[in-house]
């Protein structure tokens, strides 16, 4: 239950930070645009069946679609990377397997895992979100270099996130 | 069939990836459907409100991009002014058909520095000769007269402030139809003082002091402040009058520079009496 609500808040809490200011941010006239919401689909507790994980995806791309009244390329980047998850995460599975009802962060995984993890599954969705949103390949280099660009600020916003709240968690305990 | 339904189940990750995927393109092949984008109203008007409630925090971080707005749109209004023109139609004067040419036009500009603790104080603004400044031309804030132009680099003006006591403007009481000459000679950036009002005019606090508008600086009627004091000396020529200035110079933001536009033709005719 109470992973469920503060699944729940993460979603509510990383949509509005993304639709209120981090799709306004303009950094670089617009070349760079960290999606920092992909957090919510990657912090998904392991124990979720990959079908879950898909339709949490796509309903989490929806949402933003809706917000940034894009067609479908949201849901379709999230989906992509919700079923990317169950491989990567088979990928980086440590040897006594993951631990039950607990979620992806530093605190659980370690500093590197979780830098490997958002590395391998962040840039899986930016380069399927900016080529979709271009719609043509003759542009490739460009689109490439912003998709890899602002993958790197939201590994780099990820990573600040999770020290953050982290330390908070840290401090309850 | 059974082994059929048991290879779906086992791959129904797959499938559910496909499907939604599927949906996805659906979604964007569509995506400049207008109709379907209507199938979001509801939706739309939660987002349009949280985006309002956005505006609302984020507008104030814009105040100033929109006040330049907005003087920029009164300057356009008040170049519209009944004010600003001059009546043509008097008898057997009919210039192409048109009532009303105007005369006077206001230039929006921003102050850039500005001084109230000197002496002589002068202010700068934001916009010069290539905006159509020229010395001379009065400067008028939302309440009242600020100075009048004394020179001007292409981008940029400085403005003798009327609180510089080197500085006289004629003024009038309009309600008793007295000129006067102001001088700021109180060293207090809230008031100054009125000269040369012949000691039988019966002014009284509280009368509205307006420009005089016969030194083409000011047009007629732009306020200069309230009679706060009226001193009716024996020994004296004239009353001694304080006025509350009606603008406070010490909060200057926008102001609008006058050009009067029938300038040149009047100064060009005196011109040629002064020659005789």
């Amino acid at each position: 239950m109470i992973t469920v609500l503060s699944n729940v808040i993460r979603f509510v809490v990383l949509i509005a930070l993304q639709v209120l200011l981090l799709d306004h941010m303009d950094l670089a006239n617009g070349w760079v645009v960290p999606y920092l919401y992909v957090l919510f689909i990657m912090m998904l507790p392991f124990e979720l069946p990959t079908w879950s994980v898909l339709l949490l995806g796509f309903a989490t791309g929806a949402t933003m679609d809706f917000f940034s009244s894009t067609p479908g390329m949201h849901a379709g980047a999230c989906t992509v990377m919700a079923f990317a998850r169950t491989g990567v995460l088979r990928l980086l599975e440590p040897r006594d397997g993951y631990e039950f009802g607990v979620a992806p962060t530093v605190q659980t995984m370690g500093l590197v895992w979780v830098l490997t993890y958002s590395a391998l599954l962040v840039p899986i969705h930016h380069l399927w979100l900016f080529f979709t949103e271009v719609f043509r390949f003759d542009r490739f280099p460009e689109t490439f270099g912003r998709a890899l660009l602002s993958a790197l600020l939201t590994i780099t916003l990820i990573m600040l996130v999770q020290l953050i709240t982290g330390r908070q968690e840290r401090k309850r305990a | 069939m059974r082994d059929l339904f048991r290879f779906l189940w086992r791959s129904r990750s797959t499938l559910l990836f496909i499907g939604l995927m599927v949906l996805s393109f659906l979604w964007l092949a569509n995506g400049n459907d207008h109709h379907r984008a209507q199938t979001f109203t509801s939706s739309q008007a939660a987002i349009g409100t949280l985006y309002g409630w956005r505006d609302q925090v984020v507008r104030y971080t814009d105040l100033d991009g929109e006040n330049e707005i907005l003087a920029a749109a009164q300057a356009e209004m008040m170049n519209r002014m009944r004010s600003s023109y001059l009546n043509s139609s008097a008898p057997f004067v009919v210039v192409n058909d048109t009532l009303l040419q105007q005369q006077y036009k206001y230039i929006s500009t921003r102050v850039l520095n500005s001084t109230t603790s000197k002496q002589k104080n002068f202010l700068t603004l934001d916009k010069g000769g290539k905006a159509g400044l020229a010395a001379g031309m009065g400067v008028i804030a939302a309440n009242g007269i600020v100075g009048v132009v004394r020179e001007c680099s292409p981008r940029f003006s400085t403005v003798t402030s009327v609180l510089n006591s080197s500085w006289n403007i004629s003024v009038l009481n309009p309600r008793t139809e007295h000129f006067g000459l102001l001088n700021w000679d109180t060293a207090d950036p809230t008031t100054a003082r009125v000269k040369d009002i012949p000691k039988h005019a019966r002014i009284v606090v509280g009368d509205t002091i307006v420009t005089g508008g016969d030194d083409r600086v000011f047009p007629k009627g732009v306020p200069v402040g309230v009679v706060e004091s009226v001193v009716n000396d024996d020994g004296a020529v004239a009353l001694d009058i304080i006025v509350r200035l009606s603008h406070d110079m010490t909060r200057i933001g926008h102001v609008w520079v006058v050009t009067d536009l029938l300038k040149l033709e009047r100064d060009t005719l005196e011109a040629k009496l002064d020659a005789e």
